[in-house]
Formats: structure tokens, sequence, C-alpha cells
């Protein structure tokens, strides 16, 4: 499981680099879906940032459509995907 | 038929709604203004937050208009509530916002892609409020009352009920105006060219 450290700084990354003016880091649970009805409440032009996100600060480049949504159904499994590709 | 309607002036000076001021932009950046006056209009639309400049001096000008007389808007159904707006600058301000992403960043930002059009500001304002009339962005180099006259009377004819009338630069300086026309004001256009003008003049 990725550390609370790289979550938290998951976070902070998405609240700033989506505009998520309003949202907190401790609104957003580890584990509550990024996209659809009851979570974050993500669009699809959030979902393209993520990917500009991954790679900006992660330099990881997530290209495969089934697997992006696998990578970005939530903080946890985001940043479990940083933990295990990161060199 | 209205005597006079409802217009908003947005400058460096701040916003002023039927020549009162309701916010002042000294020693304050435009930018953080707008986002002062929309927390204080209590609107809680968090994809404002998402929006370039053009679209926020946008949103925030018709909701304003909105603001001072409701019935304007809510008398209509939504395909009868016409948008013509106009700049001299297109989406210059973010089309540059967005080269820098890519020529600085080296990563093209997505969120700064989708508001490379003018028009995509009328696209946030008819989603916000569910519209679904007529509406159009042009661009021009300077402010041309004739423009509103014109198009506005084909909206007018067309179906439109209101139309809502739009001038927005951000690049260099805010200068916006937002107005509404119905038909009483546009069937004479001596009045309506002489009420653009005293507006954009205000």
């Amino acid at each position: 499981m990725a550390s609370n450290t790289l979550k938290e700084e998951l976070k902070k990354h998405i609240i700033e680099q989506l505009n998520l003016e309003e949202v907190r880091v401790e609104d957003i649970e580890d584990d509550a879906p990024l996209f659809g009805e009851g979570g974050v409440g993500l669009d699809s032009i959030d979902a393209l940032e993520l990917i500009v996100l991954l790679e900006k600060y992660y330099q990881l480049n997530v290209t495969n459509p089934e697997e992006g949504k696998q990578v970005f159904y939530s903080i946890e499994t985001m940043a479990d995907y940083i933990e295990k590709h990161k060199s | 038929m209205k005597e006079k309607a409802t217009y908003c002036r947005m400058n460096p000076h701040g916003v002023f709604v039927n020549g009162r001021q309701k916010v002042s932009f000294n020693e304050i950046a435009v930018e953080d203004a707008l986002t002062e006056m929309y927390r204080n209009l209590a609107l809680e639309y968090p994809k404002f937050y998402k929006m370039d400049l053009l679209s926020k001096v946008a949103f925030l000008g018709v909701e304003l208009l909105k603001t001072v007389d409701p019935s304007l808007v809510s008398t209509q159904n939504d395909d009868q509530i016409g948008l013509l707006f106009a700049n001299s600058e297109g989406s210059t301000h973010t089309d540059m916002r967005f080269q820098e992403s890519y020529l600085v960043d080296l990563l093209p930002s997505p969120s700064l892609f989708v508001y490379t059009l003018p028009n995509i500001a009328l696209g946030e304002i008819a989603i916000r409020n569910k519209w679904h009339g007529a509406h159009m962005f042009a661009v021009f180099p300077n402010f041309v009352p004739v423009y509103y006259a014109d198009h506005g009377k084909i909206m007018l004819e067309e179906g439109a009920k209101v139309v809502i009338g739009g001038w927005l630069d951000v690049r260099e300086k805010l200068d916006a105006l937002f107005f509404v026309m119905d038909e009483g004001l546009v069937n004479n256009r001596e009045n309506i060219l002489h009420f653009v003008s005293k507006c954009y003049s205000n």
C-alpha cells in the first residue's frame, strides 16, 4: 500500500492542478472514486489533467485507456501505481 | 416594454451595475477581485474556479444582470434567451497561457486548451443557466454598437424574447459590458444604438 505522505502529496497536486479551490486535502478520502457520483466529482477534462499531472510530477505516462480507468479510480489506486512504477 | 434596461460595466476601476458601483478594483488584482465577487454573490458553482478569465468575466456579468432583475430571465423559456457577444481579442489571453504551458512547461494543459475559443464563454453561461437559445461571439477591432442593433434584432425576430449583449476584453485591461435587449428596445434602431453606446461610455 502506498504511503500516506505520497497520498497527501497527490491530493495537494490534484487540488492545485485541477483548480479545486473549495476542496481541502482532508475532504478527499483515499478510496473515494475520483469520477462519477459519490466521489470527488471530476470530469473528462480533469481526467486529461491527471494524465498530465502523473507525467509532470512522477514522470509516468499512462497511455492505455483501460489501464487509465484503473489507475485513476481513486487516490489509493493512483498512489499504488506511482509506488509500483517509480524507479 | 422596459424604459430602462439593465446593464453591467466592468473596467479597471471596478464593477458597475446600472451605473452604480458594486465592486472597486483599487489595489486589487482583477482576477482576485472577480473571485472575491463570486464568493460574495454566494453562487455555489465550483466550476467557476476552472474557467479562464474571459469565461469568469462573462459568467459574472450575466449573474449580476440576473441579480438586478431576476424576471429578465426567469420569465423566458430556455430557448428564448439569446447571447450576442463580441470582443477585440478573441481568446488571446488564454491562448497565450496555453502556449506557455507547452513551450515553457513542455506539457500542454487540457484545461486551458478547452478555453482557446472565445465562444466557450457563451457555453459556460448556457450550461450554468440551461439556456438553449441562439448565441454568437464575434471579434472586431473596436466596440461596434451596430452589431448589437442588427444581430440583436435578428435574434429577436427568430424567436428570442430577450438578448443579452456583451463586450469583453480582458487581456491588456478589463473592458466589459453586459446589457439586456428586448423587442421594444431594438425596434427603434436609434434608441438601441444610443442605449448601447451610452452603456459602453459609462
